[in-house]
C-alpha cells in the first residue's frame, strides 16, 4: 500500500491569519452599531427621596417606557442647593442627554442655565414653576401646578374650617419662586372676596429649612397669640408651622393647611388639617409626554397646568390622592 | 516599498497581535475572576488609609478612629473596594447623628456620583424617623424592600452593629442594638446587581461608623444570619416612607424628642455686637449660629459675622448645619471674637448656612473673617500638611491665599487637582496667624474636598506640554526628514540602476557593433589595393567607427561607475580616466588626496563623479594634455574637487561654455557646490568643485543607527553592487 502524503509548500497567506480577528473585529463593530441606545432625558427635581418628587420620578418613568425613553434621575442632595441644581442641567449638556425636565429651585437664577440648553437645541420642560422665557418654538415647554386653583382651595378650606371668620396668619412666602408668589396672591384674593371677615393677622417670609421655618412659627405663635389658623404656603413652613404647633400644644386649636404633601400621617392624625397636594405623579408623566412629543418634533401644547388636590383626614386613603402618592418608578418584575 | 513587506512578514505581523490581544483578554479575564472573588481577608478596612475611599457629598473626617460625616445631606456617601466583587459581607458599628434620617452600609454599589440615590447597588441601614432597618436598592431612585421595626426603637447618639451580605442574588442584613436584641431581615432579589464596592451612607442626618470590616461570603454565612429559610423575593413599598406608619406614637416620637431642645436664651447677642465689648476683659455672653466648621475649630455663624469656639465642651457631636446655642466667654482679636471656655447645646439640625461670594481682595479685609465664604482663584501649589491635612497656594491676581483641609479621600483626590486649574472654594475665611503663618492675608479653611471645584482646567501652554510638543515636532521633522532622505536613496538606486542598464545596453549592442564594424573595416582595408582611391575613404571610415567605439567606452565608463561606493570617488574617477584614455601612456593620471577623508552621501559622491568624469572626458577629447590632476581636498566643513590638465587651455567666458560646462554647473547646484574653471590657453585648465558636507557627527551618529529593518542592509547590498 502506498500512502502519498500531501505537503502545501505555499507561503501562510495573510488572509489565514487575519481573517478570525478581522471578521471578530466587524462582528463586534456592526454589533455596536445595530445597539441603538435609548436616548436619556435628565429629570432634576429640586430634591428627591421625598414624598413630593419621588411621584414626579414614578410618573416620569411610567411616561418614559411607554415613549422609550431613558430616564437620569437626579437632584440636589441639600433643600436650596440652586448651584448643585444648575450643575446638574450642565452634567446633563455635557453628557449629551435628549432632554432636561428640571423643577427650578429658584426662578431667576435658573434662566440663564435653561437658555445655555436652549441653545444647544436641547429640549426643557420645566416643572412647577415659569421662568420667564416664553414657550413655544424653542423647545420649551411647561407642566405647571395650578397654583391659583391651590391658592383658591386653601382659602376656601380656611373659610370653612373658621366659618367664614377669624384671623389667620400667612408663612413661607418665597419672593424668588414664581410659583409660590402665584399661589399666596391667589389664596389672598380668593380669601378677601369670599371671606371678607378673615383677617390676616401676620405674614412671614420663607426660610431655606425646616427648623427655621419652625423657629418663625414658634415666633409667630409667641407674639399672636389669638390667630386661629396658619396657612403654609411650602413644604418647609408646612413642616415648621407642625413642629411648633406641636411645641406649644396648639395642633389642636389653631388649625393649620400647608402646601405640598410630605408630612402624611400628621394629616391622618389631625395635626394638620390639610394640605394642598401637588399631583407630581402626573406631572411627571405629563412632563415626559411633553419631552417625546418635543424630540420627535410633534409638540403642540407647550404649557400644561395641572390642577393640585387637597388632601384631607377624609381622603388620604382614596385611590386618587394614593395614585398622587404613588412611587413605584421602576418597571414591574 | 511594500517589496520589503511581503506576505509572510505580514502573516507574522498579523499573528503577533493577534497573540498580543488573545493574552490581553485572557489577562483581563483573569484579574476580573481574581477580583469577582471579592476581599479574600476579613481584614478590618483600616479607616486612616483615607486614599482608598472615595467621597460622594457629606463631610467626612475620621474621629477618634472612627470616620464622621457631619453632614445633613441626603445620602452622602463614601466608597471603597472593587466594582468586581460579588460575594461579600461588610459589617460595621454605626451610630445616627441626628434625627429623621438613616445612616447604613452600601453594598455591589458602581456607577456612583454625587446625589441622593445616584449609584446602583444596595442599602441598609437603621432609621429613626421610623424605627426600622431598611434595605432596598438604589437605580438612581430608590427602591425600599424593607422597613423592620427595630425593638424598642432606634435612638440616635447609639450604636447599633450592621451587618450587611450579599450572597447570589439574596441580600441579608441585621441590626444589633447595645442591648443585645438582633433584628434580621433577608430578600432575595431576582435581577440583582452582581457586583460592586461597599460603602458607608446616610441620609438626611449626620453618622459615624467604626470597624468596619469586609470579608468574602459564602452560603454558610448567609445560612449564619438567616438559617435554611428560603428569603422572600424583593417587593418594593408602593408609597413614600411614612404614608402608612403602623403606630404613630412611634412615629412621632422622634419629632417631639426633639422639639423639647428648641427653647433658645431670648437674651443671646449677635456675633457681630461682640465687637462692641470691653478689648480688655473677656465678657461671659451667650450666642447662637449655625455650625460652619466642626475641625480644625468649631466654627459658627449667624447673619452678622462668623465667630471660632475652640475647646468646646458638649456632650453631642456636631455637625455642620447644626443650630446652636454657645455660652462663653467672649475675647476680641485683631480683626473678630472667638468663645473661650464655651458650653455649646444643640438646637437643632438642618439649617446650612450658604456662603457669601467674595474676591480674594475682600477677603484679605478681614471683613469675612469667620464666616463661610465662597472664593475663586488658580491653583499655584498644593503639598501635604501634618495629620493627613493638604495646603493649597491660591493666586487671584492681587491676593494669594491657602486653603487648608483634610477629609477623607482628600489626598487620593487631591492628585486630580493641576496646578494653574482655576478652583472655586467654599469654605471659612480666617485671618488667624497660626493658618496664614503670616505668609498671606488670609486662609481658607475647606470642610471637605468636594468644597473645592475646578472651574476651568490649566492652560494649555503649560512647560510641559511645550516641551513635549517640541519633542513631537523635532521627532517630526526628524522622520521627515529621514524619509525625505530614504526616498531620495532610494530615487539615487533607481537612476544608477538605470544607468547601469544602459551602460549593459550600450556595451553589448553599440560597442560590440563598433568593434565589429572596425574588424570589417580593417578586414576590408587590408585587402584594399594599395594607391586605390577607395583607401582614403576606409581610413576616415576606420576613424569614424575607432572613435565611436571609443565614444561608446567612454560612455559605459561614465555610466558604470563600478567601485564608487566601494572603492571611493577618487579611485573611482582614476579609473575612469585610465578607462577614457584607454591606458594611453601619453597621458599621465596623478591623483592626490589630503585631509581626512570621510564617507560621502551616494548623492554627492554620484554628482562629484559626474563632473570629474565629464570634466576629464573634456580635457582628453579636447585639451591634449600629457598629465591629468585629480585632487579631492577635505576640509572640516567642505570637500574640493580639482580636475587639472596641462593641455592647450582655452579662454574662459559665457560664451565659451558649452553643453560640458553647463551640465557641470548645474550639477554643481544641484549638490550646493562652488564650480569654477580656470583655464589658461597654453597653459592648461582646472576645474574647482567646493561642496559643502553634511554634519559630520550627525551622520556618524545616523550611521551607527541599529536600524531594525532588514530592507536598509538590502539597500545598502544593493547600492554597493
Amino acid at each position: 500500500m502506498e500512502i502519498v502524503v500531501f505537503y502545501r509548500t505555499s507561503r501562510i497567506s495573510p488572509w489565514r491569519v487575519l481573517h478570525v480577528p478581522v471578521l471578530l473585529l466587524v462582528a463586534m463593530l456592526a454589533g455596536l452599531g445595530c445597539q441603538r441606545a435609548r436616548p436619556v432625558i435628565a429629570v432634576i427635581p429640586r430634591t428627591c427621596g421625598t414624598a413630593l418628587w419621588e411621584s414626579e420620578h414614578a410618573g416620569a418613568a411610567v411616561a418614559a417606557r411607554s415613549s422609550d425613553l431613558d430616564i437620569y434621575w437626579n437632584a440636589p442632595m441639600r433643600d436650596g442647593d440652586i448651584e448643585a441644581q444648575i450643575s446638574l442641567v450642565e452634567k446633563a449638556v455635557a453628557r449629551g442627554y435628549a432632554g432636561i425636565i428640571i423643577s427650578p429651585i429658584e426662578t431667576l437664577p435658573m434662566r440663564t442655565p435653561i437658555e445655555h440648553v436652549l441653545a444647544h437645541g436641547i429640549p426643557v420642560v420645566v416643572v412647577g414653576t415659569e421662568l420667564g422665557i416664553p414657550s413655544g418654538g424653542n423647545r420649551l415647554a411647561y407642566v405647571l401646578n395650578d397654583e391659583e386653583a391651590g391658592g383658591r382651595m386653601a382659602a376656601r378650606r380656611i373659610g370653612l374650617i373658621l366659618h367664614g371668620q377669624g384671623s389667620i396668619a400667612i408663612l413661607g412666602i418665597d419672593p424668588h419662586l414664581m410659583s409660590n408668589i402665584t399661589r399666596q396672591r391667589s389664596f389672598e384674593t380668593t380669601l378677601a372676596h369670599e371671606f371678607p371677615r378673615i383677617r390676616v393677622a401676620a405674614r412671614r417670609l420663607g426660610l431655606s429649612s425646616i427648623p427655621q421655618e419652625q423657629q418663625a412659627a414658634e415666633e409667630l405663635i409667641y407674639k399672636e397669640g389669638n390667630i386661629d389658623a396658619i396657612v403654609a404656603l411650602s413644604l418647609a413652613s408646612t413642616h415648621g408651622a407642625y413642629y411648633a404647633l406641636v411645641e406649644f400644644g396648639k395642633a389642636k386649636t389653631i388649625k393649620l393647611v400647608g402646601f405640598d404633601q410630605d408630612l402624611l400621617p400628621p394629616i391622618r392624625a389631625g395635626g394638620i388639617d390639610s394640605v394642598v397636594a401637588q399631583n407630581t405623579f402626573e406631572i411627571g408623566r405629563l412632563a415626559m409626554g411633553l419631552m417625546d412629543r418635543e424630540l420627535h418634533g410633534t409638540a403642540g401644547t407647550t404649557k400644561v397646568v395641572v390642577a393640585p388636590v387637597l388632601m384631607t383626614r377624609e381622603n388620604i386613603d382614596s385611590p386618587e390622592i394614593r395614585q398622587i402618592l404613588n412611587v413605584v418608578w421602576w418597571p414591574a418584575q | 516599498m511594500m517589496r520589503f513587506f511581503n506576505k509572510r512578514k505580514l502573516a507574522i505581523a498579523a499573528t503577533s497581535v493577534a497573540i498580543s490581544l488573545l493574552f490581553a483578554v485572557v489577562g483581563v479575564q483573569v484579574f476580573r475572576s481574581i477580583s469577582r472573588r471579592g476581599p479574600l481577608r476579613g481584614d478590618m478596612i483600616a479607616l486612616e488609609k483615607r486614599n482608598d475611599w472615595q467621597a460622594f457629598g457629606g463631610t467626612w473626617q475620621l474621629v477618634n478612629g472612627a470616620m464622621r460625616n457631619n453632614s445633613d445631606e441626603r445620602g452622602a456617601k463614601l466608597m471603597n473596594g472593587s466594582t468586581y466583587w460579588m460575594n461579600y459581607m461588610v459589617q460595621a458599628d454605626v451610630l445616627l447623628l441626628g434625627e429623621y434620617g438613616d445612616a447604613g452600609l452600601i453594598i455591589r454599589a458602581s456607577d456612583e456620583e454625587e446625589g441622593v440615590d445616584a449609584y446602583h447597588g444596595y442599602m441598609a441601614g437603621v432609621r429613626d424617623l421610623d424605627d426600622t432597618l431598611i434595605l432596598g436598592r438604589a437605580d438612581y431612585g430608590w427602591r425600599e424592600y424593607v422597613a423592620k421595626a427595630v425593638s424598642p426603637r432606634v435612638y440616635s447618639q447609639q450604636w447599633y452593629h450592621l451587618k450587611f451580605l450579599a450572597y447570589g442574588c439574596v441580600l441579608a442584613v441585621s441590626a444589633t442594638a447595645p442591648s443585645g436584641s438582633t433584628t434580621t431581615a433577608a430578600i432575595e432579589d431576582p435581577g440583582c446587581v452582581p457586583s460592586g464596592r461597599f460603602g458607608l451612607k446616610s441620609y438626611n442626618t449626620g453618622a459615624q461608623w467604626r470597624n468596619v470590616e469586609v470579608r468574602s461570603a459564602t452560603s454558610q454565612d448567609l445560612n449564619a444570619m438567616i438559617g435554611y429559610t428560603h428569603p422572600p423575593f424583593a417587593s418594593p413599598l408602593q408609597l413614600p416612607t411614612g404614608a402608612y406608619p403602623t403606630a404613630y406614637d412611634k412615629y412621632f416620637e422622634p419629632f417631639h424628642r426633639d422639639l423639647l431642645e428648641h427653647h433658645t436664651d431670648v437674651n443671646a447677642q449677635t456675633i457681630s455686637s461682640l465687637r462692641l465689648l470691653s478689648p480688655n476683659t473677656p465678657a461671659p455672653v451667650t450666642v447662637n449660629g449655625v455650625v460652619t466648621l466642626t475641625s480644625p475649630v468649631l466654627f459658627v455663624q449667624d447673619s452678622s459675622g462668623g465667630l471660632a469656639i475652640p475647646n468646646i465642651q458638649t456632650n453631642v457631636p456636631l455637625e455642620i448645619g447644626d443650630e446652636i446655642e454657645a455660652k462663653g466667654d467672649a475675647e476680641l482679636h485683631d480683626f473678630s471674637s472667638i468663645l473661650r471656655n464655651a458650653d455649646v447645646r444643640l438646637l437643632w439640625s438642618h439649617t446650612p448656612v450658604l456662603p457669601v461670594s467674595v474676591t480674594a481682595s475682600q477677603a484679605a479685609t478681614g471683613d469675612f473673617d469667620a464666616k463661610f465664604v465662597e472664593i475663586r482663584g488658580r491653583l499655584v501649589e498644593k503639598h501635604s500638611g501634618p495629620g493627613g491635612t493638604f495646603i493649597l497656594t491660591i493666586d487671584d491676581g492681587s491676593q494669594s491665599f491657602l486653603a487648608i483641609g483634610g477629609s477623607a479621600g482628600s489626598v487620593a483626590s487631591l492628585r486630580l487637582l493641576k496646578d494653574r486649574s482655576r478652583l472655586r472654594l467654599r469654605g471659612i475665611c480666617s485671618v488667624d496667624p497660626s493658618y496664614t503663618r503670616d505668609l498671606t492675608a488670609f486662609a481658607i479653611l475647606l470642610p471637605s474636598f468636594s468644597d473645592i471645584e475646578v472651574i476651568e482646567g490649566p492652560p494649555w501652554w503649560s512647560a510641559g506640554h511645550i516641551i513635549a510638543l517640541t519633542i513631537g515636532s523635532l521627532i517630526v521633522v526628524v522622520a521627515g526628514l529621514t524619509i525625505f532622505i530614504y526616498i531620495e536613496r532610494w530615487r539615487m538606486q533607481a537612476v544608477l540602476e538605470e544607468r547601469e542598464r544602459l551602460a549593459h545596453e550600450i556595451h553589448d549592442t553599440l560597442a560590440q557593433s563598433f568593434a565589429g564594424l572596425g574588424f570589417q573595416l580593417e578586414a576590408i582595408h587590408n585587402a584594399a589595393i594599395k594607391g586605390s582611391s577607395i583607401l582614403s575613404q576606409l581610413n576616415v571610415a576606420r576613424n569614424m567607427a575607432r572613435n565611436s567605439h571609443d565614444e561608446a567606452r567612454r560612455s559605459i565608463a561614465g555610466l558604470h561607475p563600478e567601485h564608487l561606493e566601494s572603492m571611493g570617488l577618487l579611485p573611482a574617477l582614476e579609473n575612469c580616466a585610465h578607462r577614457i584614455t584607454d591606458g594611453s601612456s601619453s597621458i599621465a593620471v596623478k591623483t592626490i588626496s589630503s585631509g581626512s577623508e570621510t564617507a560621502l552621501p551616494l548623492r554627492i559622491a554620484d554628482s562629484l563623479f559626474r563632473i570629474g568624469y565629464e570634466a576629464i572626458a573634456n580635457a582628453v577629447r579636447h585639451a591634449h594634455p600629457t598629465n591629468l590632476t585629480l585632487s579631492l581636498v577635505y576640509q572640516k566643513s567642505t570637500l574640493e574637487l580639482i580636475v587639472a590638465d596641462d593641455g592647450s587651455g582655452f579662454l574662459v567666458s559665457s560664451q565659451s561654455a558649452g553643453f560640458g560646462i553647463r551640465g557641470m554647473s548645474k550639477r554643481a547646484a544641484s549638490i550646493s557646490a562652488r564650480f569654477t574653471i580656470r583655464s589658461v590657453p597654453g597653459e592648461g585648465t582646472a576645474i574647482h568643485v567646493v561642496v559643502p558636507l553634511p554634519l559630520s557627527s550627525l551622520r556618524a551618529f545616523w550611521e551607527r543607527i541599529p536600524w531594525p529593518f532588514s530592507w536598509r542592509k538590502q539597500l545598502h547590498e544593493r547600492a554597493n553592487y
